[in-house]
């Protein structure tokens, strides 16, 4: 009777590794950039124009996820690359553009909600960029959970109330033109709208306790 | 253990599927920098193989190359909140704070030219008498150098009231629904009529009120009313007392209507500052001996200048004129 236990363990293990060989994370990631390294020793600019090309879609794609909307999501990221350029980051000792992207794209956002839940903080925290280039361990998942919290609010709305949300939010759509596509009035729209986003502040203040503990202290 | 976090359960945990246990997992393994940077090209990954924006990459593209060439600056983005429903939201505040900015404009201008707009202000310039004729018939002659302030559309209802600084002679109607008559002189003293002739008086030296004819109340800021009789002199006197006399002569009092001065034994100090109220002039009696000589008679006077010239050949004074007052002193005897 044990011995199919062990049997099965075993399998189990064998199973496993296999997966794990069979991920490529050892292969690709030691030279994964390093094309890119070597194109911002020779030309700075031609490097940071690189970089966007290969990471502005899916930094925007990312900072979306806090944002929910298109416009700022670019902003963000647009502004993040100015200024890294500007500020001549890319002479620093990064040990991963991609990683230093993202951690930077989060922290924009995080502090662009946090803005937005809390509107009496400085606006200019907003562009602050992370203090430090990497970021501690566990903030990572905190701010995974963190969009996840945002989406799971926004799927919580009425179908109606979400719709309006996200014409508004995403799309950019005039409150006209989400009047007539969701066949209400205006007045109805500015209300959905604003139901919308107060539930999102409500939602995520309850939750900012969370949020808030490990990305306010220094 | 670093074996046990792979690229799906990566996947999971950004989807929000990984449990709670795996996200313990996932915490500790990031701790090694390694990890971190796979964490995040996973994330790249993941994020690659699911859009959910359509984005104009060629025209950010351009537009970071023209700002990398330095062929543009660095954008002044609006992350403040870039929603339009609060942009919206912003003009429609915009224009709200300013219509009640002009809305409280007008206010605060209204406030402050309320007097103007709803008052009309008679005023009678030196050595000039005006005589105002008011819509409830009531007679008023202004002494030269007053103002006297009377509502512009009308007396209301239920009391008629005018406001006084300078002197002036009233001759109030009396209405047919015994509407009250008040002269407000400023300070808290307030005449009080139903229909009399008066001759009221309001300027620094003092508050007088002489009572020709009728009855008058007149209201002090402190303290009873005090009811005149006709021919009551009332003058009020250093700090709010006050005195009530007959006066043996009381042309003397209503002597400005026919333009003269009516002195009876009167200091040159009274003179002088009777002569400066009704001409708007400064004069200085420059020799302490001087005030107190003292004049008789009737002076008839258009202006400052020709009664002081009547009054120095009297008082045997000297008469100098500087740019902003007249000075009185008496004259060097020139000892040869």
């Amino acid at each position: 009777m044990t011995l199919p236990i062990t049997d099965d363990s075993d399998d189990f293990v064998r199973v496993f590794q296999t997966e794990s060989s069979r991920s490529d994370k050892p292969a690709i990631e030691t030279d994964d950039e390093r094309l890119l390294r070597e194109t911002f020793r020779e030309d700075p600019r031609l490097g940071c124009s690189l970089l966007f090309r290969r990471y502005y879609l899916t930094l925007c794609n990312h900072a979306a996820r806090f944002v929910h909307s298109r416009e700022t999501a670019e902003d963000i990221v647009s502004d993040l690359f100015e200024s890294f350029w500007e500020q001549g980051l890319f002479e620093q000792p990064i040990h991963s553009y991609r990683s230093y992207l993202y951690t930077a794209v989060r922290h924009r956002a995080y502090n662009y909600l946090r803005w937005k839940i809390r509107p009496t903080d400085p606006l200019e925290s907003i562009r602050s960029a992370p203090v430090a280039h990497t970021i501690a361990p566990d903030d990572a998942m905190q701010y995974t959970e963190l969009y996840l919290k945002v989406e799971s609010i926004i799927q919580e709305l009425s179908p109606q109330c979400r719709r309006a949300y996200l014409l508004k939010r995403v799309e950019g759509k005039k409150y006209e033109e989400i009047a007539e596509e969701l066949q209400v009035t205006t007045k109805a729209v500015e209300g959905l709208v604003g139901r919308a986003l107060a539930r999102l502040r409500t939602g995520l203040k309850e939750s900012w306790f969370l949020a808030t503990m490990y990305f306010l202290i220094p | 253990m670093d074996q046990l976090i792979n690229r799906q359960v990566l996947f999971d945990s950004f989807e929000g599927k990984a449990t709670s246990l795996q996200r313990k997992l996932i915490e500790q393994w990031l701790e090694d920098a390694d990890n971190r940077n796979y964490y995040y090209r996973c994330l790249d990954e993941w994020e690659r193989s699911r859009p959910q924006l359509w984005i104009d990459q060629q025209r950010a593209q351009q537009q970071y190359d023209a700002f990398l060439t330095g062929e543009t600056k660095r954008k002044t983005r609006a992350l403040t909140d870039p929603e339009t429903e609060v942009q919206t939201g912003a003009r429609i505040r915009k224009v709200i704070i300013g219509s009640l900015a002009a809305a409280l404009a007008l206010l605060v201008l209204g406030f402050v030219f309320r007097a103007q707009f709803l008052y009309k202000t008679y005023e009678s310039s030196n050595a000039h008498l005006t005589s105002i004729l008011l819509s409830d018939s009531t007679e008023v002659t202004l002494n030269s150098n007053s103002i006297l302030r009377v509502p512009r559309f009308g007396f209301g209802r239920n009391v008629r009231q005018v406001w006084l600084d300078g002197e002036a002679e009233f001759k109030v109607t009396h209405t047919r629904d015994n509407l009250r008559f008040e002269v407000l002189m400023g300070d808290g003293y307030r005449i009080e009529v139903l229909g009399t002739e008066f001759n009221a008086f309001s300027r620094a030296r003092g508050k007088r009120v002489f009572l020709t004819k009728g009855k008058v109340k007149l209201n002090l800021p402190e303290g009873k009313p005090v009811y005149l009789a006709p021919g009551n002199y009332f003058t009020t006197e250093h700090k709010g007392s006050f005195k009530v006399v007959m006066p043996a002569e009381p042309l003397a009092i209503t002597a400005w209507k026919e333009r003269t001065f009516y002195f009876e034994d009167t200091r040159l100090t009274e003179v002088v500052e009777q002569i400066s109220e009704r001409f708007a002039v400064r004069i200085r009696i420059m020799d302490s001996g001087l005030g107190d000589r003292t004049i008789g008679g009737i002076y008839q006077a258009r202006d400052a200048d020709a009664l002081l010239e009547t009054l120095s050949a009297m008082f045997e004074m000297e008469i100098i004129r500087t740019s902003d007052e007249i000075e009185l002193r008496i004259p060097q005897k020139q000892d040869l």
